[in-house]
């Protein structure tokens, strides 16, 4: 699956590569909260609505879930509730700061 | 809920009468003594003779102060000794009626200028905790002087946000107490407490986390009964509930622990930071609570044992 992810980051262009971190972080949602969902169907803004108001630790599992998936670091500015649940957002963010660090690397 | 069937409804109590509430009552006479002319009073004198009217709230303290030692007598503390349990209730209510009056003096921005600390001890804990990046939480228990030193701290480059629970509404016997001075208690209360984080919002843990991200202070009150979620320990010689919210943020964020005792009065408090506790850094989600939460009651534990009459929570222990 992985392989197949990076093949389509590579093909594609930037909105591909977005669709692809959106999958990702939509399959880290599912696993950190432990859903019973298929990824596909999941109303991710909705249930992270849900889960935010049942516990807030879910969230922070969440955010360190997705921290660990693509080795980046959510900067304190961008740790709002609001810009988490735009899920089209929260994958540009991550794509720019990946390709920042690896320009920098 | 149940609702019961249609045909034994008829057996149900009648709803008790309502009685209409008084005017007033004694206590927002109090309160209104406490938020008005007191609150001035604050801002115009110096603290010693504000300090001098603590009398005036030491009302029910006969009461108070048989409760007070009947639960400290229970708590069992070692290395307080039975026979000055008497005393030390005596102190604890002299003390509480003190920080009610050094709450007004933070109250007002010109605080700072009041406020006389004779020493912070640790200091260099608080900044090698901060210097790993990751912050720190500063595990307090609820000690008279706590309010004072950390609004002291902020003023002195060192700002703390504090976790606590949604400030209650209070409870108010009085129609002129719940109109005119409930929304007036909840708005001191607020400049109080200075920078803080509510439990109840959905936000709360980023919240906690950008701070510690930015390399900043987070404050917790460890001997409180906030959080969803809780497990039991001993304390002071009974079992309690202790939250375990500070442990995910713990285990999430990477984040340094350092204990904070403050003690004295606004005209002479001093604040100890102890040692970085010691983290276990266990796996799973369990078993970093287990192999944690010992060290984290045993803390604050000490600090209560070392000094029962400045924890204000005797009476709701």
């Amino acid at each position: 699956m992985d392989d197949h992810l990076s093949r389509a980051t590579a093909v594609g262009g930037p909105v591909d590569a977005r669709k692809d971190t959106m999958a990702r972080i939509r399959r880290v949602f599912v696993k950190s909260l432990r859903l019973h969902v298929r990824e596909q169907e999941l109303p991710y803004a909705e249930m992270l609505e849900e889960a935010a108001i049942l516990d807030s630790i879910a969230v922070l599992e969440f955010v360190t879930a997705v921290e660990r998936e693509f080795g980046i670091s959510l900067e304190p500015e961008y740790l709002k509730f609001d810009f988490l649940r735009d899920l089209s957002g929260l994958a540009s963010y991550i794509d720019d700061r990946i390709e920042t660090r690896d320009e920098s690397q | 809920m149940k609702s019961l069937p249609k045909s034994d409804a008829r057996f149900a109590p009648p709803a008790p009468a309502v009685a209409p509430l008084p005017f007033l009552t004694v206590d927002d006479l109090f309160w209104f003594l406490y938020l008005y002319p007191l609150r001035f009073l604050a801002a115009a004198v110096p603290i010693g003779l504000i300090h001098s009217i603590g009398g005036l709230f030491a009302f029910r303290a006969r009461e108070r102060r048989e409760i007070a030692t009947r639960r400290m007598l229970a708590a069992k503390c070692a290395g307080i000794a039975r026979d000055q349990i008497p005393r030390i209730a005596g102190e604890f209510l002299a003390k509480s009626a003190i920080r009610m009056l050094d709450d007004l003096v933070v109250s007002w921005p010109s605080f700072p200028r009041k406020l006389r600390c004779s020493g912070i001890q640790g200091l260099e804990h608080i900044e090698r905790a901060r210097s790993a990046g990751q912050g720190a939480i500063l595990l307090t228990a609820h000690m008279c002087a706590s309010r004072v030193a950390k609004r002291y701290l902020a003023a002195s480059g060192y700002p703390i946000l504090s976790v606590r629970d949604e400030i209650s509404e209070g409870d108010w016997w009085g129609r002129f107490g719940r109109r005119n001075l409930a929304p007036r208690r909840l708005e001191l209360l607020r400049t109080i407490i200075g920078e803080a984080v509510y439990i109840e919002d959905r936000e709360c843990t980023l919240k906690i986390l950008g701070r510690l991200r930015s390399g900043g202070l987070v404050g917790i009150h460890y001997d409180g009964s906030s959080g969803t979620q809780s497990r039991p320990w001993s304390f002071l010689g009974a079992p309690r509930q202790f939250s375990t919210g500070i442990f995910d943020l713990v285990r999430l964020s990477d984040c340094a622990v350092v204990p904070m005792l403050c003690l004295g009065r606004s005209s002479d408090f001093r604040i100890v930071f102890e040692p970085m506790l010691d983290i276990v850094r266990a796996a799973g989600r369990e078993e970093f609570i287990r192999a944690n939460l010992p060290a984290f009651v045993e803390s604050i534990e000490k600090q209560i044992v070392d000094h029962p009459e400045e924890w204000e929570q005797w009476m709701t222990i």
